[in-house]
C-alpha cells in the first residue's frame, strides 16, 4: 500500500514538473530564433487571395532581409484576432506586430499594450508627408501616429455592367445619387412569375458602410467632432443624415428592389456573382477578386448621395500594424524594418494592383506595374480618385471610440429590423441609445 | 501501514479513528489528480466568474470598481438580455423534444435483426463523428439564399426563395434543424446501446403472450428503456443550454438578435464588447437556470423511471 501510495505521489510529482517545464518553454519567446535571426511575429487578418499576396510580400522581404525572419500569422477576421490580441497582450505570447481595423484604434491605445510608432518616426526622421494625406489624417491621435498604415480601403459601388445593358442603362453611367440609384435599381429588378430572379441593389448588413454613408454627407458618428476632440460622450448618428440612409433602405427594400444579403461578405459576393443583385456596396479591397471571378463586365463607382448633398468623401477602412510594447529593442527595430518596407512604392504597388486596397504611399501610383494594371482593369482607379477628393473634415476623419464593435452591432440590428418593417427613425434612436450606455460603461472605466 | 496493528481481534478506539484518518487521507490522495485539474479548470473559473459578475472590468478582464448587485439589476431589466432567455428556451424546446424523439425512432429500427443493419447503424451514427464547425459550414452553404442547395431544390417546386439564416422568424428553426441533425447521432448510439442492453428474454416471453407491437414497446421496451432515456434529456437539456459554435458559424448571434442564445450573448459581451462584469453575471443567470432544470427533472422526471 504504501509502495503505491508514493508512486502516485512521485507521478503526480512528474506530471507537475512535466507541466512547469513545458510552460517555460512557452513563454520564452526568443528574440533570435535558430539561425541567429530576429524573429517577428506578424498576426494578421487577410485571408483567401489577400493571404497569399501577404505571404509574397513577407518572403520577398524575409529574403532580402537575412537577419530578420518575420513569421505572418492568421488569426480570423479583424474582431477575432482583436479578441484574441487582448487575451495575450502584455504577456510574452503577444505577437511583435499586430494587424488591427481602423475602429480598433482608440482601442489599441488606451489598452497601454503597444508602442506608438511615432518613436521610431522621430529617431529617423522618417518622412511621413510622403504618405497619402488622408491616411495621415486617420491615423494621427493628438498629434502622434500611433499605428503604421498598411492596408487602407474606401467603400465603392459595384455594378454588373451587363445587366446594366440588360436593362437599357448605360453602364458607363453608375448611378450618383439616391434617386438615380433607386431608378436604376427598379430598372435592374427582374422578376418571374411572382419571383424575383435579380434584385437591384443590396448593402451588408455591416456597421462601416452604414459610417461611410453618413461621412460621404458630412455627418457625425459621435459628438466632440467624433472623439476627436476629446473622449465621445454620445452619439450623434441618428440625425438627418442617417435617417436618410435608413430611408432609403427601407423605401428600396418596401420596393422590392433592394435583396437582404444578411452580414456575411462572402454572401453578399456570391448574390453578385450569381447575378441575384445587380450593384451592392463593397470594400475596394474585394475589387480585384470580385473582377477576377464574375462571369460578366464588372463596373466600379463612388458610393451614392442624397439628391441635393454635396459629396464629403469616404472614411479610411482598412487596417494598420502595432507594435508590442514590452519586447526586446532588437526586436521593435527588426520590427520597425518590415513596416517600413511595407510602405514602399514598389511594394504598395504589388499590393494595391493584387489586392484593391490603395497604396498609402501615393509615389506608388508611379510605378510601372500600376500604370499597366490600372489599363487592365481601370476599375482599380476609382477607388483611389474617390480617396484624392475627400475632403479633410472630421466626419471624413472618423470616428475615435473604444465601443465601436458593440455599437457597430446595435446598428446592424436596427439595420435588420427595417426588412421587418420597423420604423426608421425609431431603430436609429435605439441604436443611439444602446451606443449611447456602452460609451457612458466604457468612459467609467 | 503506518500504525502497528497490535490488537487483532477488536481495535481499541483511538487506532479504529487513526484508521480512518489515514484512510480518508489516502482516499484523497487518490484523488488529488482530478481535485487539482478540477480545480484548475472548475472551481477557480467558476468562484472567479461569481467574483466577476459584482465588479466593472477594464478591457482585460481585471475587476475595477466594485458595483454589487447592479451587472444583474441591468440584465434583468434589459430588453436584450431577456430576449435572449426567450431564444434559449425556444431552442432548447425546438431541439431536445424533435432530436430524442427521431433518435428513438431510428434506434428501434436499427435494433431490428435485419441483414446489413450495420450499415444503417453506422450512418445513423456518423453525425458523432462530425465537429460542429464543419457540419455548420456544410448547413451554412445548403442554407445559402443564392446559390444553397435548398433553395435550389424549393424552386423547382415553384416555392419562392426563402431566407433561412436572415429572416428572423425562421432563423432560429433553421439552426435547430442543423443542430438536431448533428445531435441525432450521439443520442443515438446511446439509445441503441440502451435497447441492446434489455433482457431478450422478456421479449420471448412478451411473443409467447402474442401481444402485439405496440404494447410491446410501451409495456416493455420504454420503461426499460427509461433510465437511458432520462439520461439523454438530462445531458441534450444541458447541452442545448450552452449551444455556441453553430450559432457563431450560422447567424452570429443575428438577425435582430433571434439567435442570440445566452451562452453566445456571454460571449459577444465578454469577448468582443469587454464587458467581462456583465457577461459573468450572465454565466451566473445560466448556471442557476441550468441547476434548476436540472433539479426539477430529477424531482419529476426521474419517478418515471423504471431502474431494473
Amino acid at each position: 500500500m504504501k509502495k503505491r501510495v508514493s508512486a502516485l505521489f512521485l507521478f503526480i510529482l512528474m506530471t507537475l514538473t512535466a507541466c512547469s517545464s513545458q510552460s517555460d518553454e512557452a513563454t520564452a519567446t526568443p528574440s533570435e530564433n535558430k539561425d541567429g535571426k530576429t524573429e517577428v511575429i506578424f498576426w494578421h487578418a487577410m485571408s483567401g487571395d489577400l493571404e497569399t499576396v501577404l505571404k509574397e510580400i513577407v518572403d520577398e522581404f524575409n529574403q532580402s532581409h537575412p537577419s530578420i525572419e518575420v513569421k505572418p500569422i492568421f488569426q480570423g477576421t479583424y474582431e477575432e484576432a482583436l479578441t484574441k490580441f487582448n487575451t495575450v497582450a502584455g504577456t510574452k505570447d503577444a505577437p511583435t506586430i499586430m494587424q488591427t481595423f481602423e475602429v480598433g484604434t482608440k482601442y489599441m491605445i488606451d489598452s497601454g499594450k503597444i508602442q506608438p510608432v511615432q518613436k521610431f518616426i522621430d529617431e529617423e526622421n522618417y518622412d511621413t508627408s510622403q504618405w497619402e494625406k488622408n491616411i495621415v489624417n486617420y491615423y494621427t491621435v493628438n498629434g502622434k501616429i500611433y499605428s503604421m498604415p498598411f492596408n487602407s480601403s474606401t467603400p465603392v459601388l459595384i455594378y454588373n455592367k451587363d445587366a446594366f445593358k440588360e436593362a437599357g442603362l448605360d453602364p458607363e453611367k453608375p448611378p450618383m445619387t439616391y434617386s438615380e440609384l433607386k431608378e436604376a435599381a427598379k430598372k435592374l429588378t427582374k422578376k418571374q412569375g411572382g419571383q424575383t430572379t435579380q434584385y437591384g441593389f443590396s448593402i451588408l448588413n455591416y456597421g462601416w458602410f452604414f459610417e461611410e454613408m453618413l461621412a460621404v454627407q458630412g455627418g457625425l458618428y459621435v459628438n466632440n467632432e467624433n472623439g476627436r476632440n476629446g473622449n465621445a460622450t454620445k452619439a450623434v448618428f441618428n440625425g438627418e443624415e442617417g435617417l436618410r440612409v435608413f430611408d432609403l433602405i427601407r423605401d428600396m427594400y418596401k420596393e422590392g428592389t433592394f435583396y437582404n444579403v444578411g452580414q456575411n461578405w462572402d454572401d453578399m459576393r456570391a448574390a453578385f456573382q450569381s447575378k441575384k443583385v445587380a450593384m451592392y456596396l463593397d470594400s475596394s479591397a474585394g475589387v480585384k477578386t470580385i473582377i477576377d471571378n464574375a462571369p460578366f463586365e464588372v463596373g466600379v463607382s463612388y458610393l451614392p448621395v442624397p439628391d441635393g448633398v454635396e459629396r464629403q468623401g469616404v472614411i479610411i477602412g482598412g487596417a494598420s500594424l502595432w507594435m508590442a510594447k514590452d519586447i526586446s529593442e532588437k526586436q521593435q527595430k527588426a520590427a520597425w524594418e518590415f513596416m517600413k518596407y511595407l510602405s514602399t512604392p514598389e511594394v504598395q504597388a504589388k499590393w494595391h494592383v493584387k489586392t484593391g486596397y490603395f497604396a498609402i504611399n501615393p509615389a506608388a501610383y508611379d510605378e510601372e506595374i500600376v500604370k499597366t494594371e490600372w489599363e487592365k482593369y481601370p476599375q482599380l482607379k476609382v477607388t483611389v480618385d474617390q480617396l484624392k477628393q475627400t475632403k479633410p473634415i472630421p466626419a471624413t476623419q472618423g470616428a475615435l471610440i473604444t465601443v465601436f464593435p458593440e455599437s457597430r452591432q446595435k446598428v446592424v440590428k436596427a439595420m435588420e429590423s427595417l426588412y421587418q418593417g420597423a420604423d426608421p427613425e425609431e431603430a436609429l434612436d435605439r441604436a443611439t441609445e444602446e451606443t449611447n450606455r456602452a460609451l457612458e460603461m466604457a468612459n467609467k472605466k | 501501514m503506518n500504525a502497528p496493528l497490535s490488537v487483532k481481534s477488536s481495535p481499541s478506539v483511538p487506532v479504529r479513528r487513526k484508521r480512518a484518518v489515514w484512510t480518508t487521507l489516502e482516499g484523497i490522495v487518490y484523488l488529488l489528480p482530478s481535485l487539482i485539474l478540477f480545480s484548475i479548470f472548475l472551481f477557480y473559473p467558476m468562484l472567479k466568474t461569481v467574483y466577476l459578475s459584482f465588479y466593472a472590468t477594464d478591457h482585460q478582464g481585471n475587476p475595477v470598481q466594485f458595483v454589487g448587485i447592479e451587472n444583474f439589476v441591468y440584465l434583468l431589466k434589459d430588453v436584450n438580455f431577456l430576449q435572449s432567455i426567450k431564444a434559449t428556451l425556444l431552442f432548447v424546446c425546438y431541439t431536445v423534444p424533435a432530436s430524442v424523439v427521431l433518435a428513438l425512432c431510428l434506434a428501434l429500427m436499427a435494433n431490428e435483426k435485419l441483414k446489413g443493419i450495420g450499415l444503417f447503424r453506422t450512418f445513423f451514427s456518423s453525425t458523432m463523428g462530425m465537429s460542429v464547425a464543419a457540419s455548420s459550414v456544410i448547413w451554412m452553404f445548403m442554407y445559402n439564399p443564392s446559390i444553397g442547395v435548398i433553395n435550389k431544390v424549393l424552386s423547382l417546386f415553384g416555392i419562392s426563395d426563402v431566407q433561412w439564416l436572415l429572416d428572423p422568424k425562421i432563423a432560429l428553426i433553421s439552426v435547430s434543424i442543423s443542430t438536431i441533425w448533428m445531435n441525432i447521432g450521439f443520442t443515438f448510439l446511446i439509445l441503441l446501446g440502451g435497447l441492446q442492453n434489455i433482457d431478450p428474454t422478456l421479449y420471448e416471453s412478451a411473443r409467447i403472450a402474442g401481444v402485439s407491437y405496440w404494447y410491446q414497446l410501451r409495456k416493455v421496451t420504454l420503461p426499460l428503456l427509461s433510465p437511458t432515456l432520462f439520461f439523454v434529456t438530462t445531458v441534450s437539456l444541458i447541452h442545448s443550454f450552452q449551444t455556441f459554435g453553430q450559432i457563431d458559424i450560422l447567424t452570429k448571434g443575428g438577425p435582430m438578435d433571434a439567435t442570440n442564445v445566452i451562452v453566445y450573448s456571454i460571449y459577444k459581451d465578454a469577448f468582443i464588447n469587454y464587458n467581462f462584469g456583465s457577461a459573468s453575471a450572465q454565466a451566473v443567470l445560466l448556471f442557476f437556470a441550468i441547476l434548476v432544470v436540472t433539479f426539477l427533472q430529477f424531482k419529476f422526471g426521474e419517478r418515471k423511471v423504471h431502474y431494473q
